[in-house]
């Protein structure tokens, strides 16, 4: 250790106060460490932690806190002093601790009161009082303390009678006790003895100290006496100890001395007495301290400490005899009014003023306290207990924040076990609500098209310009339609990013018309309905919560605003004004408040208390980017109450981002009605209204468009400037709101209700997809494997990295691709695993659905034919499908790799194959594009240790072209099914064939090119369709042409039945000899595959 | 020690080095018993040394005790085969080891009588010396109360193939369980070193 460290403890030792237990070195050297540098936040976080465990502690022994608060407080502030508040802590705990009887016996908590007694004024009355409250009357240290404070103030009679007590009460531990006993017998009669020998002399006090008299610290050296001068001597320690023992006022002296005050305080009045002549002796050489004196003064005993203090009367309860007292106190008295020297006297009125602050004594304050609950009369309504449990007052926020924090603990904690079991509650309820949409679904096949379909991104207003565009039954791809939206691309352009337009390849919307009509209709009802006061609750519909699949019901319109989401219903209602210039509309600008509601609903988090306390509230700038007035418009909106609602058409939320407005998908099939007016009327309405937008709105780019919408309802209403209109309307709007709302949303509603069939039957592909999905469905949304990606989607090449989620794979092979699809086969690079990547260039997770639904309608029976580890990664512009766990080959490699393949093999292929499409029909889901590639090998082919029980051939992972039968009942039109493109498809599939019959096809080819190598050829003869290859030339078992016939004759029957007894015909074949042989087979298979992969 | 003094000029011999570190053992000891407690405070008078006002004790028992136990040190250090010296300070109702002063003693081996005398001025090592009784003095401020009544128990240690002399015995190291150390500072007269440590017991504050 180096020097430098001790110099430490050393310079300061006079700061020091040197404690009973002795004192940690390291603390020491810190505590003084820190002083020189004030920093002190560690002491004062550690002292924060220690306050705050007081008011939290939990346990079943607060002592404990307490007892190491002090300890610590004891070492970390060697000085003692105001800074420690070690006074403060030590009250504190006797009164929290108070009336704990079970503590009455523990040493610590005796300690505590006994370092408490140290600080109060009159430590004797502590002790009489622990003493009658039995505290500590077990224990010896009581009885040792109370004797030696005695002893020091000369009591020893009563010293010895504690000590007395203490061994009668057997008190802990007694050798202890007997062993100070006698120690204080040994002084006690060594100090008499040498009382009776010395004769006590004036000037030599006691026997050693005489040699070097001592002086009281602070003592007056001033020079004192009117004929003769004289440095008034305090003599002090030993030298008093041994010297006073014979003489009672003598006592009184060494009492004052030793009372632990730190310092002896100069009295003028008493110190004044060796003015008088007759008072030579030596008693008052020492000025008694005035709080010593007053006690002697006030009764004999000690038990009075806190009598209230009268006029001071020294010299009445005196006990002593001697007759100097009275002159004493005239003599002070007249000091006052002839004093020689000028300073003292206010030198005493100083000291004198401390005299009230023995009313103070902690001791009395604690007694007070403890008396006190019997007359508590107030009843405190907040939790005092806890603010002022420790010493330093703590506020309500901090006892907040400590619930919140400790909250918060328990809370991560609970969340981390219940991680699992919520995760088991999530996936119960996605198939609840599952279960819930296969119930209705039936019934409400077109609504829910129609909310599945805004998977697009938002549109503005432009939007309704373009789709306005007469492009009636349009079932033209993606790329011809935008070339078409084009024509009235003045508006239409892609001005924002978020505004692709994609409206207009799907939405051949021809049917506005019609449904203005009906919305205007609707809306003139409610107008009117509420032009009659009726103002009923439906004022603010619940907006917020959709409800995506309430029954429609046109009679009840306020019950079904939940139809749609609070974008439709802008978008719906939106759209209105522009249809129509009825003074009705004017509804609109009105009507666009609830999504800007909505949207502030979701945006901004409740004000929950434990987000103020803590500061976990998201603070959110207002106008985080300068060019965005989103925000700005936003704050308008909270700032000023009149506010006309533009908002809601900017779409900037979320939630917004991924809907389209719904007029553009869904009427692909209305008649043509009043188109031209349409057009004309909102160019009118725009050219009418854009300049007489507020400047800050104008200003706004979201909101140009918008305005359209907005404003064209002020002045529809009543040409007037559409601002001031549209403030004169807010109320009856409002009213309106409520109503019109639902019936915009009927009115869509109605609309595609009626289109919906038409719309199945023509096209069920990926627009289709996109309404169904859109918005999607709960059980997709929810799905813990889908990830919502904000970026775009990463382009993937051959040979290149990926990063997906946030794990990178290495891009090794493409299967396939086309415009729309990219299927590649990838390797994370993290574990090596294979995992099969599929991209589509919509955001539409059809695959994904698929699985899921798979998953769902499956339960068990989903196996290791589905991808059983998929992720789903949806972007903007497109999706991505991970499967994991795949092996690299497809059966198409098989059938292309080997020349020839075994028939155990073929058999065992087909019959998993058969399985598979069993499960998929099963499950009501056509796959619509069965080959050899889409299958992968499964494990039972690939991994020659899977078990052969659980292992399945094939792995079955894209559904791109799959239908689900339950959401799309009605197609039943095969036509546009890659298989029926093939020739043989367009011989077997006929127009009134069953989707399933697809499938089966597929099979039927699948199986052909296995057995024979290339594709299908199959001809008809006597309403029986055949294969033109001659199965029983190249194998001698019959099963295969069994399996063709009935495959391709299956006309309209059920798909599962057939499906089951073709397999189960194959499993009759699978006998040990079989095994064997597939076995042998496999391996071979394998060993090809190896070389290969290893090429 | 006039002859000391006279010496004082020319530096430090093993003779006269022997004789300071003997010395300072002698007042050292009187302080710590002093200090802490072990005999009554009346029993010790003031005495000036090292430029500080030591107490030394009066009792003649303890004093020929002492003095015995320094002439013997004198003798050991002379031959430079002494290693440590260790005040033990027990409880003598439970001989409980309570403080333990260790005073190392580094001995250069090398001096011998004849040898040529160090150059240290007897003030640089005084002044050392004081620093260290001060520090003595002033482990007040950290050592726990010495509650009972106690003893203490002086141990030398010597090399090893020292006979031991009459009224001496051989004793184990007596130390404190638990206990907490202090280095205190050190002084050298060149040919003795002298590093002072005081351990106590710990307190059972963590």
């Amino acid at each position: 250790m180096s020097e430098d460290c001790n110099d430490e403890w050393e310079l300061s030792k006079e700061n020091v106060q040197p404690l009973r237990q002795g004192r940690v070195m390291a603390t020491l050297q810190q505590a003084l460490a820190q002083q020189e540098t004030s920093t002190h936040t560690a002491v004062q976080l550690k002292k924060q932690e220690f306050e705050s465990e007081i008011r939290f502690y939990s346990g079943d022994d607060p002592l404990d806190v307490w007892d190491r608060y002090i300890r610590w407080t004891e070492q970390t502030f060697p000085q003692g002093g105001k800074e420690s508040n070690l006074a403060a802590i030590l009250e504190r705990a006797v009164k929290a601790l108070n009336e704990q009887h079970r503590y009455y016996r523990d040493p610590r908590y005796l300690n505590i009161w006994l370092k408490f007694g140290n600080c109060c004024n009159e430590p004797l009355d502590l002790y009489s009082y622990l003493h009658s409250q039995e505290i500590g009357t077990t224990l010896a240290l009581l009885y040792i303390t109370w004797a030696e404070v005695l002893e020091a103030r000369g009591s020893f009679k009563k010293a010895d009678l504690i000590f007395q007590e203490g061994l009668q009460r057997k008190a802990e531990p007694l050798e202890k006790l007997q062993s100070h006993h006698r120690q204080f017998q040994s002084r006690v009669s060594r100090q008499t003895l040498l009382g009776l020998e010395e004769t006590p002399d004036e000037n030599e006090t006691g026997l050693l100290g005489a040699a070097e008299p001592q002086r009281s610290s602070l003592a007056d050296l001033k020079g004192r006496g009117k004929k003769k001068v004289r440095a008034p001597i305090s003599r002090v320690g030993d030298a008093l100890k041994a010297s006073n023992q014979p003489r009672s006022f003598q006592t009184l002296t060494s009492q004052q001395l030793s009372n632990n005050l730190g310092f002896a305080v100069f009295d003028e009045n008493s110190a004044s007495a060796p003015e008088v002549p007759v008072l030579t002796p030596q008693p008052w050489t020492a000025p008694p301290a005035p709080r010593a004196k007053e006690n002697e003064l006030s009764a004999g005993p000690w038990n009075s400490g806190r009598r209230p203090r009268g006029t001071v009367s020294p010299g009445t309860g005196m006990s002593c005899p001697l007759p100097s007292f009275t002159p004493y106190v005239e003599e002070s008295a007249q000091q006052q009014v002839m004093t020689p020297c000028k300073i003292e006297p206010s030198i005493n009125h100083i000291l004198s003023t401390r005299k009230p602050e023995k009313e103070e004594d902690p001791l009395q304050r604690v007694q007070n306290q403890q008396q006190e609950p019997q007359e508590k009369k107030e009843v405190v309504k907040y939790c005092k207990e806890k603010v002022y449990a420790g010493v330093e007052e703590f506020s309500l926020e901090e006892i907040r924040a400590e619930i919140y924090r400790k909250k918060a603990k328990q809370k991560a904690e609970e969340e981390m076990q219940a991680i699992a079991q919520k995760k088991e509650e999530i996936q119960r309820r996605i198939e609840e609500l599952e279960k819930k949409l296969k119930e209705k679904e039936n019934d409400k096949q077109q609504q829910l098209c129609e909310q599945l379909t805004e998977v697009l991104p938002p549109l503005g207003l432009q939007g309704f310009t373009s789709s306005s565009a007469p492009e009636v039954g349009e079932k033209q791809p993606h790329l011809q339609s935008e070339s078409q939206g084009s024509e009235d691309a003045h508006l239409n352009k892609p001005s924002c990013s978020e505004e692709v337009i994609q409206s207009p390849d799907a939405c051949p919307g021809t049917q506005r018309g019609k449904v203005f009509l009906d919305s205007e209709d609707e809306q003139e009802e409610q107008r009117d309905e509420a032009s009659l006061g009726k103002k009923d609750g439906g004022l603010f519909p619940p907006l917020a919560p959709n409800t995506f699949f309430s029954i429609f019901d046109e009679s009840s319109t306020l019950a079904n605003q939940n139809i749609s989401c609070s974008a439709d219903q802008t978008q719906k209602s939106a759209r209105r004004p522009l249809a129509v210039l009825k003074p009705s509309d004017s509804l609109t600008a009105k009507e666009n408040i609830p999504p800007g509601a909505s949207d502030e609903l979701n945006g901004v988090e409740p004000l929950a208390e434990d987000a103020i306390v803590t500061g976990s509230y998201k603070n959110k700038t207002l106008c985080a980017n300068p060019e965005d007035t989103c925000d700005f418009v936003r704050a308008a909106h909270l700032a000023s109450t009149p506010f006309h609602g533009v908002v809601a058409q900017r779409v900037p939320a979320p939630a917004f981002s991924q809907s389209v407005l719904k007029e553009n998908c869904l009427e692909p099939q209305s008649a043509p009605l009043n188109q031209e007016t349409l057009v004309s009327e909102e160019a009118y309405n725009e050219a009418l209204c854009v300049n007489k937008l507020s400047p800050i709105l104008e200003a706004s780019l979201e909101d140009t468009h918008s305005s359209g919408g907005s404003v064209s309802s002020g002045s529809s209403l009543s040409g007037v400037t559409q601002i001031s209109a549209i403030k004169d309307l807010q109320i009856p709007e409002k009213l309106e709101l409520a109503q019109s709302l639902p019936a915009g949303a009927d009115s869509g509603g109605v609309s595609e209700n009626i289109t919906g069939d038409e719309v199945t039957l023509l096209s069920w592909g990926a627009e289709q997809r996109k309404k169904l999905l859109d918005p999607l469905p709960e059980s997709l949304s929810a799905a813990p494997d889908l990830y919502l990606e904000p970026a775009a989607l990463p382009a993937m090449e051959l040979e290149k990295d990926v990063e997906l989620g946030n794990e990178t794979y290495s891009i090794k092979r493409e299967y396939w691709s086309n415009e729309e699809y990219k299927m590649f086969f990838a390797i994370s690079q993290l574990d090596a695993k294979g995992f099969a990547i599929k991209v589509y260039s919509q955001p539409v997770p059809w695959d994904f659905y698929i699985t899921l639904q798979l998953q769902e309608r499956l339960k068990t029976d989903f196996d290791q034919s589905f991808s059983e580890d998929c992720s789903c990664f949806l972007y903007p512009d497109g999706c991505a499908l991970l499967h994991r766990d795949i092996n690299r080959f497809t059966l198409g490699d098989v059938i292309r790799g080997c020349k020839s393949i075994t028939e155990e093999v073929i058999l065992l292929v087909v019959y998993n194959l058969l399985g598979v499409v069993e499960k998929l029909h099963k499950a009501e889901i056509v796959h619509g594009d069965l080959s050899p590639e889409v299958f992968f090998l499964g494990d039972r082919i690939c991994n020659p240790f899977a078990n052969d029980e659980m292992a399945r051939a094939l792995k079955i992972v894209d559904f791109s072209h799959s239908l689900d039968l339950r959401l799309q009942p009605r197609v039943s039109l095969p036509n546009s099914f890659p298989i029926a493109q093939t020739p043989h498809g367009k011989q077997l599939l006929g127009k009134s064939s069953l989707p399933y019959q697809v499938d089966l096809v597929g099979i039927a080819d699948i199986v052909h090119l296995m057995l024979f190598g290339d594709h299908i050829q199959v001809y008809q003869e006597n309403c029986i369709w055949k294969i033109s290859q001659n199965v029983s030339k190249t194998f001698d078992n019959d099963f295969w042409s069994k399996l063709f016939g009935r495959i391709l004759n299956a006309g309209g029957k059920s798909t599962v039945p057939l499906l089951r007894e073709l397999r189960e015909e194959i499993s009759d074949m699978f006998d040990s000899c079989f095994q064997e042989h597939l076995r042998v087979s496999l391996l071979a298979l394998g060993e090809t595959f190896l070389l290969e992969n290893l090429l | 020690m006039a002859k000391q003094l006279g010496r004082d000029q020319q530096g430090i011999t093993l003779r006269g080095s022997a004789e300071i570190v003997a010395e300072f053992f002698s007042y050292g000891i009187n302080s710590i018993l002093y200090q802490r407690g072990i005999y009554p405070p009346e029993t010790f008078t003031r005495v000036q040394k090292y430029g500080l006002t030591l107490l030394v004790t009066t009792d003649p028992e303890l004093k020929s005790y002492l003095n015995n136990v320094v002439e013997q040190m004198r003798e050991w250090l002379y031959k430079c085969i002494v290693q440590r010296l260790v005040v033990v300070i027990s409880s003598i109702e439970n001989s409980e080891v309570l403080e333990r002063w260790q005073f190392d003693i580094e001995c250069d081996k090398t001096a011998k009588e004849e040898s040529a005398p160090r150059e240290k001025s007897q003030k640089a090592i005084q002044d050392e010396i004081r620093s260290v009784i001060r520090q003595i003095t002033a482990t007040v401020t950290f050592l726990p109360l010495l509650e009972t009544a106690c003893a203490f128990d002086l141990l030398i240690y010597t090399d090893k193939d020292l006979a031991v002399p009459e009224k001496w015995e051989e004793s184990g190291p007596q130390f404190i369980a638990n206990s907490e150390e202090v280095r205190l500072r050190s002084f050298t007269t060149t040919i003795h070193k002298v590093n002072s440590t005081v351990a106590y017991k710990k307190d059972s504050f963590p």
